[in-house]
């Protein structure tokens, strides 16, 4: 029990570690260093949201243009980049590995965390932002909002634990990763409900975990005003399945890692 | 107490495998120094990464009941972009250390100065080695590893390293990978030769070395 204690007090000294030193060379310590890492969800949310406000109106299907794009788009940058970011995540962070408490796993964790934490804080800022220029509701269940977050991004995280040892391996899968990102968009939830659907296009999309997760942090943030569609245990349940076989993979990549 | 089990290690070459490590045992008591030789691609380095956890062996294993350094040559265990200062902090953190008192322990012993602010990745490598030493000191290790190629340094650093590392922690252990005939007469007091895979042990340091001047 002492000796999990003491193991989990490394682990986290080490992720804390990470985590400062990933921001500090990916961002630098020059003007707004870190802040940086809400920038694109920030400025992105809040352009589209903008132009779709010109070309469809400020409202559809009942509820804020500008809010329905912002909710939505946040969520799937942290599904991009972390993407992106996990690609071959341990040839580069190799050097680290000379210590051995450093556990390929934490640089997932670590990436990852930065992006959820950089959105989360983009999450608050526009939405605060709009909320006072009154095109952003307050959130009518904050629960499900939180728990359509966790889901959602639960599944992005097991993905990442996929890629990063699964791009070790194969150079192709780097290339396929944008692509994959953007024919996934439909499946992401990200612009419209389920509801809006035709009922044979609605059961195919309820098939996506990242769906089910958008659909509930839609109905936290709209209430009424929106009808959601979603099952828990398919975030869950994917999540896990995806999860257990990127966790295997980690490992058994980390047995022929050759580090310089 | 630091044993190697019946250790291999292959390395993928395209599509076949090459065994660079055939079973190897080997084990390092508290105290022991040791002298590890072999020609240029024997896997010296190979092993002393499987010693310290850095690669992981094909099959076998390591076990270790003390602490082991990580293995300290000119790659490996820093962050290029980051300054000197940054890594020392980060090592800090990691090791669960009190970063004050390390960042005197570096900034007495490496003797960087300011140039201890500017990326690890503009520093020669007599500096990489000071800052490695320094650190790897600073945490107290029970075990070092070395690559012999990071003894190069200045008169003065290797006198500070025959100082700290072969005076004030003579109860240490060391593995020290080496060319050299003159350190491993200096530093160790038995030796091992890799060759072809396999190591031989010799408690004899000059056995050891004619072996190696034999290959």
């Amino acid at each position: 029990m002492q000796k999990a204690f003491q193991a989990w007090r490394v682990q986290r000294n080490v992720i804390v570690a990470l985590m400062i030193r990933e921001l500090t060379t990916r961002f630098g310590r020059e003007n707004i260093g870190f802040l940086w890492v809400m920038a694109e969800p920030l400025l992105f949310a809040t352009l589209v949201g903008v132009l779709y406000t010109y070309m469809i109106g400020e409202e559809e299907h009942g509820v804020s243009v500008i809010a329905f794009i912002a909710s939505g788009y946040i969520p799937l940058t942290v599904m991009r980049n972390s993407f992106g970011r996990s690609v071959n995540i341990f040839a580069v962070n190799g050097a680290l590995l000379y210590h051995r408490q450093v556990r390929v796993l934490d640089f997932v964790i670590v990436r990852f965390m930065i992006e959820m934490i950089g959105a989360m804080m983009a999450y608050l800022v526009i939405g605060t932002i709009l909320a006072l220029v009154g095109v952003f509701p307050v959130p009518a269940h904050i629960g499900y909002l939180l728990a359509g977050w966790f889901l959602y991004m639960l599944f992005v995280f097991s993905v990442c634990l996929v890629i990063a040892p699964a791009s070790e391996s194969s150079e192709a899968l780097e290339k396929l990763i944008p692509v994959t990102v953007y024919v996934a968009i439909p499946l992401s939830g990200t612009f419209n409900m389920a509801s809006w659907l035709t009922p044979a296009a609605r059961e195919v999309v309820l098939y996506s975990p990242l769906v089910n997760g958008m659909e509930m942090m839609r109905y936290g943030l709209f209430g009424d005003a929106v009808r959601p569609y979603f099952n828990v245990f398919i975030p869950l349940g994917a999540s896990a399945v995806v999860a257990i076989v990127g966790l295997a993979m980690c490992r058994r990549i980390r047995r022929t890692l050759v580090v310089e | 107490m630091i044993s190697c089990i019946n250790l291999t290690k292959n390395y993928r070459i395209g599509h076949s495998q090459k065994r660079v490590l055939k079973g190897i045992d080997l084990t390092i008591a508290p105290g022991d120094r040791v002298g590890l030789l072999g020609c240029n691609g024997a896997g010296k380095s190979t092993l002393i990464k499987l010693i310290g956890g850095v690669e992981l062996p094909t099959s076998g294993k390591v076990l270790r009941d003390m602490t082991c350094s990580w293995p300290l040559g000119f790659h490996g265990g820093f962050q290029g972009s980051l300054t000197g200062y940054d890594n020392a902090r980060f090592i800090a953190r990691i090791y669960g250390r009190d970063y004050p008192t390390l960042r005197r322990f570096v900034e007495d012993f490496t003797e960087l100065g300011r140039q201890l602010r500017m990326p690890v990745k503009t520093y020669s490598s007599g500096m990489r080695a000071r800052l490695a030493f320094a650190l790897s000191l600073a945490i107290e290790f029970d075990c070092y590893l070395i690559d012999e190629v990071i003894l190069v340094g200045d008169k003065n650093f290797q006198e500070k390293c025959h100082f700290e590392l072969f005076e004030r922690r003579k109860d240490r252990a060391i593995v020290l990978a080496s060319h050299s005939m003159d350190s491993i007469r200096t530093f160790c007091n038995r030796t091992v030769v890799l060759n072809d895979g396999y190591l031989s042990e010799y408690n004899d340091v000059d056995e050891g070395l004619s072996v190696y001047k034999a290959l």
